[in-house]
């Protein structure tokens, strides 16, 4: 099976200030296929985001190579990388930004479904769908996201993740902004998309409290390399590299 | 926007209305016609002609009437042109960057550095006085600025999260373009418009007046032209030749100023008024508030706190609370609880429709309701400093750290940098990196400035509000680190508001659990966090399992926080609670420590 998202010794330097420049990722190689759920876990700063938005073809690497189901996505026409990033969905991180302030919640769940041009008369019942599956009233649709609270935002992103049927979600700690109390759903309702799709999920987190339930895998990031990447019960249990337990201390009361 | 605003605008609109109603109606409030002689030179104001007539016997009333058709087509269409074309470039080079960016870009700088009249004139005299050339040349000239300013707009809004997530789903040029960022430059696209407009109307009546105008029309300019010529200032005639056009443009330029300037406070709003109202500080004269006891700073007592909206909002209610000297309080509940207005109601910040109905905030000795808006300004970093939420990205841009953190230690100029580098030292920032600008640390780098400048005079008390939030979890606990350092250094109360129970649990001495605007549970945090006692501490407790241990599934708590702008009966957490009986449906428990019916039984 091509894996739906491979990195190939992938590296991006960004050209700085005074002509400086900044490393943002360096050497990073991994590959997912369905199904597999992996965590990226580091610090702010370390490079997660960055191997995010290169996924999407966002960022161009300097070197490597992004392959997208077995296409380079620095070969590709504009045509061919917009409809690969249809195969791909990001879950922001603050959802008072991801989501456009002057569309209803229909249109921007639906919205994915428009970019994939899907009917109108079609997308009414995917999006009611969407809507209960994640735990949220259909009356809801007609409001606009200002009259909706962080977590009913964040609830509102992963309905337009569940109607665009990605075969990898790509989560960008899309707890962060939110309650502790709203981590457990998010876990919830991101495995209930796994289970129902077999969607490969990419969990990018600095907290290894919920990396641990987010991703079989566990891949830790320090200063744009990955220095440590295992099974998540074995990276919690032994840690082998600083960062790592850098990590750990800080989430252990 | 602000009640000022709202009348700005309301005159604004109305000035140029008048201007409007005279162009519509203009036939049927005169049948004399502005540029054909119908009557004798130089007539007085009459019946027939309201305002008399000029040199050639043509009426002056028509001319003011007719004027403003020209003077509003010209103003309109020009505006309309320029910032369609200005939109249009800013979209293209803001979006495009690279190389579209700079070429455009410095054709934009050209057109901006030419003397802007000076142009106009030179090109109307080269392509010809009629009214479509002038406006096309004004637009020509106007639309660099709205051009330039989108561009700058178009930079940031394309950085927009739902912006990038639109190109993440693999949108198309024209669905980002049109639907995710367009509309989103139009509150600056609207004042820019009434600007250009505004603009194209005093350019068109110079040029008319300096007799470079359309002939066959008669514009206020060009009225104004006839009026030099003719020597009108030096008789009567200027009262009813000069001074009703001179009127006419002022209003419609005045209308057109007042209107962009509504339109931009709507572009960029910002807070207004601060403080306690008048209202209630008369009401607290009959109510002294007694100081706090021993061994506490703040005090709050009773605290209910609406937002007088429709329907009106409870923020809290009836809050109690205080914090005890040299200790860390925590503050912890879901968004929504009310813990930031809380905190804002304690500072005195509140904006309305904020409004303390209800009770009383001391500090020491000090009633702080009592304090107008002057002296809780004095009061506010010296006996008690607030990190507001998200203030890390209030910063200042283009002010470096170290000049930040001095202006806020209130010291003369030397002798605070020299301070402000000594706090910054404090709060652990390297001192190569004092004279950084905001933008070239990492979050918690600005978060620790923010520190600094809030313990630069000693408070006895620092309100921290979700100082941690959208940082990493390392950063996080070396924050809540310092924090509980500069405590027992500084010998201050700290209150620390938080969603996170786990993370200000592990450093706060004492812990308040706010739910639906009340306190649920306050005791030692030991206590509450080993043996939680009301319903929704455990829930909160156990909504995510610890990194370590045995692994378990997280519950999350059911249900979602309830709208305080409705009001039920009964413990506002029953429909959540796993614990629910009979009572809780019907009355609200009181505070006991504990807000739970079942801790009272």
């Amino acid at each position: 099976m091509t894996p739906i998202l491979e990195l190939r010794n992938f590296g991006v330097t960004f050209r700085g200030r005074r002509h400086v420049d900044v490393v943002a990722a360096t050497d990073i190689s991994f590959t997912m296929t369905r199904g597999e759920r992996l965590a990226l876990v580091g610090r702010s700063g370390v490079g997660k985001s960055t191997i995010a938005r290169a996924a999407l073809g966002l960022v161009a690497p300097t070197t490597g190579a992004v392959l997208v189901d077995g296409n380079d996505l620095g070969s590709v026409s504009r045509r061919q990388l917009r409809s690969l990033r249809r195969r791909i969905h990001m879950v922001f991180q603050n959802p008072y930004q991801s989501l456009h302030p002057g569309m209803t919640v229909k249109r921007l769940i639906g919205e994915s479904l428009a970019i994939q041009r899907v009917p109108p008369a079609d997308r009414v019942e995917l999006v009611n769908d969407a809507l209960v599956a994640v735990g949220l009233p259909i009356e809801l649709g007609s409001r606009y996201p200002d009259a909706l609270s962080g977590g009913q935002r964040q609830r509102v992103a992963l309905a337009r993740a569940l109607v665009a049927k990605p075969e990898l979600v790509i989560a960008d700690e899309p707890t962060s902004m939110l309650d502790a109390s709203l981590r457990g759903v998010m876990i919830e309702l991101l495995s209930q998309m796994q289970d129902v799709n077999d969607t490969a999920i990419l969990y990018i987190t600095h907290d290894l409290a919920m990396a641990r339930y987010v991703g079989d895998t566990i891949a830790v990031m320090d200063k744009g390399r990955i220095v440590e990447m295992g099974p998540g019960e074995e990276v919690i249990s032994s840690p082998n590299h600083p960062a790592t337990s850098a990590l750990l201390e800080a989430v252990i009361q | 926007m602000s009640r000022s605003s709202k009348i700005v605008a309301t005159i604004g609109i109305g000035f140029v209305g008048i201007i409007l109603l005279a162009a519509v109606f203009a036939p049927i409030l005169t049948e004399h016609p502005p540029n054909t002689t119908s009557g004798l030179a130089f007539e007085s104001p009459s019946a027939d002609h309201l305002l008399g007539t000029d040199d050639l016997g043509r009426d002056l009333w028509s001319q003011l009437l007719f004027g403003a058709r020209i003077s509003l087509s010209v103003g309109l269409a020009a505006a309309i042109i320029a910032t369609v074309v200005g939109t249009v470039v800013a979209l293209i080079a803001g979006y495009r960057g690279g190389t579209v960016d700079a070429v455009l870009m410095r054709v934009v700088d050209l057109v901006l550095s030419m003397p802007f009249l000076v142009l106009v004139l030179v090109l109307v005299t080269y392509f010809g006085r009629g009214l479509s050339v002038t406006i096309a040349l004004i637009a020509g000239v106007l639309w660099a600025r709205p051009a330039r300013l989108l561009r700058g707009q178009v930079l940031k809004v394309k950085e927009f999260e739902h912006v990038v997530a639109a190109e993440a789903m693999g949108a198309g040029l024209w669905r980002i373009l049109g639907l995710h960022i367009l509309p989103r430059l139009t509150p600056l696209l609207s004042s820019q418009f009434v600007r250009a407009a505004a603009v194209a109307v005093i350019v068109q009546s110079g040029i008319a007046f300096l007799g470079l105008g359309d002939p066959s029309s008669v514009s206020w300019g060009a009225t104004l032209s006839f009026a030099n010529n003719a020597s009108a200032i030096l008789t009567d005639a200027w009262k009813w030749w000069i001074l009703p056009p001179g009127i006419a443009l002022t209003i419609l330029i005045v209308g057109f100023a007042f209107i962009g300037y509504a339109a931009e406070e709507w572009a960029d709003p910002r807070l207004t008024s601060y403080g306690y109202q008048r209202g209630v500080r008369r009401v607290l004269e009959e109510h002294p508030a007694s100081p706090a006891g021993e061994n506490e700073s703040l005090v709050v007592r009773n605290l209910s706190v609406h937002y007088e909206t429709e329907p009106p909002v409870h923020a809290t209610t009836s809050v109690d609370l205080r914090t005890r000297s040299g200790r860390i309080l925590g503050m912890v509940g879901e968004s929504g609880s009310g813990k930031s207005t809380l905190a804002m109601a304690i500072a005195g910040l509140l904006a309305p429709p904020g409004r303390i109905v209800e009770g009383e905030v001391v500090l020491g000795d000090t009633d702080l309701r009592r304090l107008g808006r002057v002296g809780l300004t004095k009061l506010r970093g010296r006996r008690f400093a607030v990190v507001p939420q998200a203030a890390m990205s209030l910063l200042d841009p283009i002010i470096t750290i170290r000049r930040q953190v001095a202006e806020s230690a209130l010291m003369t100029r030397r002798d605070g940098l020299e301070y402000a580098s000594q706090l910054l030292s404090r709060v652990g920032i390297d001192p190569d990196r004092h004279d950084a600008y905001p933008h070239e640390l990492s979050g918690g780098m600005r978060q620790r400035v923010v520190i600094a400048m809030a313990i630069a005079n000693q408070p006895e008390l620092l309100i921290a509000d979700e100082p941690t939030t959208g940082l990493d979890v390392v950063t996080q606990r070396e924050l809540l680190d310092l924090l509980d350092s500069l405590r027992s250094e500084l010998e201050m109360d700290v209150l620390i508001i938080s969603h996170d129970l786990r993370m200000v649990g592990s450093i706060a001495d004492d812990l308040a659990i706010m739910y639906a605007g009340r306190i649920a549970e306050l005791g030692e945090a030991s206590a509450v966090l080993a043996s939680p006692r009301h319903p929704y501490t455990e829930l909160l407790l156990n909504a995510f399992p610890p990194v370590l241990g045995p692994r378990r599934p997280p519950v999350p708590i059911p249900g979602d926080p309830p709208d305080l702008s409705q009001i039920e009966s009964g413990c506002p957490f029953a429909p959540r609670c796993p614990k629910v009986f009979e009572t809780c449906l019907e009355t609200v428990p009181e505070y006991v420590p504990v807000a739970c019916h079942l801790a009272a039984t």
